[in-house]
Formats: structure tokens, C-alpha cells, sequence
């Protein structure tokens, strides 16, 4: 801001100066204090936004509070029931252990199937295909539960036209991406082709999920929630889970049917 | 003692569905929320609405909630959010808003300069007139976002959050606005605070 030619503050640096939002504050400060043009302009400035009247509402009586909710409460009366997410996840840590049991015997599985020569792990060893395939089904089935009541928070975030803080949603969407990716590998490699292609969708969702801001404009909720629904994403979740839910069901009620899924 | 305990404790019941905690929490902070959407609306009926929707959406929110935020500030973003709508939708459907388009492309919302609803924002003085008339001109998004900087001491990264904007374009918003009310103010030496 020196030389022959002075740069003179800007009006916008002037306002957001005066604001305490500058970007440059210790530049501009010391542009003003030696620019007796900009440091009068700046006091006309401040002058101007202190004599801006702050709006003074009309007083509440003591019942105020009380009347609000005499209002408010036949309303939520059609409301549901608070459920934190919290709790609706709190069942998360107690799962995710067989999950990482079961994902493990998947593994084995696939080993077992595809390097035939391998040793199996000794996990493996000792688990029949038919419970390793009857595993594979539960764990997939609950994931993909997971992953639909994810889903359903996702499209349901957020107060209409305001941002929204999904970082609760971003945690457990961090947690089925690993899930997802390997049960997409495992399906695809048994040649579940329907089931990986809707897996492998929900694995893209659920990356850019767990790696954007925590902070979702009211434009940013929209482009997810219509990619949720315009796809039908959440809808063939929810088939495929009916889907390996009745497999699973079947694989407990006949042995033959048990191999079916593979 | 239940009308003792802290908003956190009051939160944390409510999250787990005790429906007279978010009674008391409405009761606490019934007040704060209207003061705020008041002043943002200037319109003592439209802050009502404001006030019951802001505890409607908070009660559907709760759930996301998270219990390490103040609940306060939480409220208070759910209120600007919903008086910034309150705005936008008196300037699409009020009678008595004249509809003009900004360089920016935005609608402002205009008032009859003799209209008298906002007398709770004008006292007869010249600053006060002015002052109206420069919120006429703003659109409400501009209004909203200066009400939040400049009456309710927001940052511009809270401003942005509350109304849904990227921190540039909340930047923007309150100095168009204080332009706005700057050039209806016209020459401050006439009739300003003294230096």
C-alpha cells in the first residue's frame, strides 16, 4: 500500500474492517494509520453503524414461555418420539465386533473358494461353508440395515433451507464403507451381480458421505437427498435386504437352500 | 429439581424422549427466540410464527442434536433460519411488497414509507427514518444477514451456517447491506451521531 501511487482501502475492505472480518487486518491497520483519508472515512463509517437503532421488541410477560408451549404442544403431539441418534447407534459397538468376526470368515471364505491351495485361516478351519455362507448372510443383512437407516437420516437431515450437520452421519457412514467394500467384493466374486452393483453405489455415496465437510448447505442436502431417491438407491437397499433376509431364513431352514446365494 | 437443571441436562432428557424437558427448554428459551426473530422480521405476528416454528423444527432436530453444542446458539441459528424464510416469503406473498429486482438479481422487500407496522423500528427520527428506508431496500437475505452481524453480534462463519450460505457469500450479503443503508442514510454529517 505505499509507493507513489496509494491504494486506498476499498469500501468492501472498509466495511468488513469495521466488522472485524477483514482478511489483511494488520495491512489495513497499517494503511489507516498512516492514510488520513481512509482513517476519516472509516470513522464515517463506524459513526454511520452506530447510529443504526437496534430494534427493540415488544416485552413478553412472565408466562411468555408457557404460552409458547401451550401453542407448540398440540403440535407435537403428532410428532414421533425422540430417538437419538446416539441411542439408535448405541447398538453399533455391540454388533461391529461379530461383524468384524463375520467379515474375517468371509474372508476365509473367499480364500478357501478362490486359492484353493492356501491354508485357511484357523478361523476358517473350523467353520462348515454352510455357517460360513449362513454368516455371510446375516452380516450382510445387517449392514445393509445400517446402511438403510443411514440413508433414511441422510434424506431426513437437516431444517429445511438451513445447513445442515451431518458429523454423526459422516462417523457411521466411515464405519460401513470398509463393511460395504468388502461385502461388494464378496458378493461380486459369487457372482451377485445385481447385489454388488447396488453395494458398489452405496459405497460411493457412503465415501463422499464420510469425506465431505461435516456441514451440508441447504443445496449440498438436496443434491444427496435426490441422489438417494432419484436412484432409488434407499428402495433397492431395502430389496436386496428383504432379499438376503429371506436367504437367510431359507439357509436356516434347509441345507440345500443355503448354498443357493453362492 | 427439574426448573434447576442446566440446558444440557434438559437436552439430554428431551434426546431420550422426556417430552416435559423440551417443555422447559421451550419455557427458558422462548424469549431469546423471540427477540431475535423480531428483530429480524420487525413484525411482532410474523416473530410468533417464527417462534413456534423454530421449536417444532429443534423438536424434530433433536434427535441430531449434538449434546457438546450449546443449545442456545442451536435455537438461535434453527430461529434465523426460519425468520429468514418468514422474509422471503413475505416478500413473494405480503400485498403490500412491491416486487423489484437488485443487480443481483434478488427481490427486496419494499415498505410504504408510510406504512406504519415498523413503528417499533422508527421513533420519528431522522436516523430512524432512514434507517427504515434502507431496510426497505434490502433484500432478505441482506437484511438478514445484517440483523444477524450487527444486532446479534454473529460471526460471519455463524451467519453462514444459520442461513445456509458459503462464508463469501454471508461476507457479501452483510456488506451490500451496509451500502444499502449507507446510501439511505446519505450525508451522515447532516443529521449523524456526533464524532
Amino acid at each position: 500500500m505505499g509507493g507513489d501511487a496509494v491504494r486506498h482501502l476499498t469500501e468492501e475492505e472498509m466495511v468488513l474492517h469495521q466488522l472485524g472480518e477483514a482478511e489483511g487486518a494488520p495491512a489495513i491497520e497499517a494503511h489507516l494509520e498512516e492514510c488520513a483519508q481512509c482513517r476519516a472515512a472509516v470513522d464515517a463509517l463506524r459513526r454511520d453503524l452506530e447510529a443504526v437503532p437496534v430494534p427493540e421488541p415488544p416485552e413478553r410477560g412472565a408466562d411468555y414461555g408457557a404460552e409458547v408451549w401451550a401453542r407448540l404442544q398440540p403440535r407435537l403431539a403428532g410428532e414421533p418420539k425422540v430417538v437419538a441418534i446416539d441411542a439408535r447407534r448405541s447398538w453399533a459397538p455391540r454388533v461391529w465386533a461379530p461383524l468384524a468376526l463375520a467379515a474375517s470368515l468371509v474372508l476365509a471364505f473367499l480364500l478357501g473358494r478362490h486359492w484353493p491351495h492356501a491354508a485357511p485361516p484357523p478361523a476358517a478351519a473350523s467353520v462348515s461353508p454352510a455357517a460360513r455362507e449362513r454368516i455371510l448372510l446375516v452380516a450382510v443383512g445387517d449392514h445393509l440395515e445400517r446402511s438403510e437407516m443411514l440413508l433414511v437420516e441422510l434424506v431426513n437431515a437437516g431444517v429445511d433451507g438451513q445447513s445442515a450437520d451431518i458429523s454423526a452421519e459422516q462417523h457411521w457412514a466411515e464405519e460401513l464403507v470398509g463393511a460395504n467394500r468388502l461385502y461388494r467384493q464378496t458378493v461380486a466374486r459369487t457372482g451377485e451381480t445385481g447385489v454388488a452393483s447396488v453395494l458398489d453405489e452405496l459405497e460411493r455415496l457412503l465415501v463422499e458421505v464420510a469425506h465431505r465437510p461435516s456441514s451440508l448447505s441447504p443445496a449440498e442436502r438436496d443434491e444427496i437427498r435426490h441422489r438417494i431417491e432419484s436412484r432409488g438407491l434407499l428402495f433397492r437397499v431395502r430389496v436386496i435386504e428383504t432379499q438376503v433376509r429371506e436367504k437367510e431364513k431359507e439357509s436356516l431352514g434347509t441345507p440345500a437352500a443355503a448354498r443357493a446365494v453362492s | 429439581m427439574v426448573g434447576g437443571e442446566d440446558d444440557a441436562q434438559a437436552v439430554a432428557r428431551a434426546r431420550g424422549g422426556d417430552v416435559e424437558a423440551f417443555r422447559l427448554l421451550v419455557e427458558r428459551h422462548s424469549r431469546g427466540v423471540f427477540r431475535l426473530a423480531f428483530r429480524m422480521t420487525g413484525n411482532e405476528h410474523d416473530a410468533e410464527d417464527v417462534v413456534q416454528e423454530t421449536f417444532l423444527k429443534a423438536y424434530r432436530k433433536l434427535a441430531a442434536f449434538e449434546e457438546r453444542a450449546q443449545f442456545g446458539s442451536w435455537l438461535h441459528r434453527i430461529a434465523a433460519n426460519c425468520a429468514y424464510d418468514v422474509l422471503r416469503a413475505r416478500l413473494r406473498h405480503d400485498e403490500r411488497v412491491d416486487r423489484t429486482e437488485t443487480a443481483e438479481g434478488e427481490r427486496t422487500l419494499s415498505v410504504p414509507a408510510d406504512d406504519p407496522s415498523p413503528d417499533r423500528l422508527v421513533a420519528g427520527t431522522e436516523v430512524r427514518r432512514r434507517m427504515r428506508a434502507a431496510l426497505a431496500r434490502m433484500s432478505a437475505l441482506e437484511r438478514s444477514a445484517f440483523t444477524l452481524r450487527h444486532v446479534e453480534g454473529m460471526s460471519i462463519a455463524e451467519i453462514s451456517h444459520a442461513l445456509g450460505l458459503d462464508a463469501s457469500a454471508a461476507k457479501q450479503s452483510v456488506f451490500r447491506a451496509v451500502r444499502k443503508l449507507r446510501q439511505a442514510l446519505g450525508d451522515q454529517a447532516q443529521w449523524g451521531a456526533t464524532p
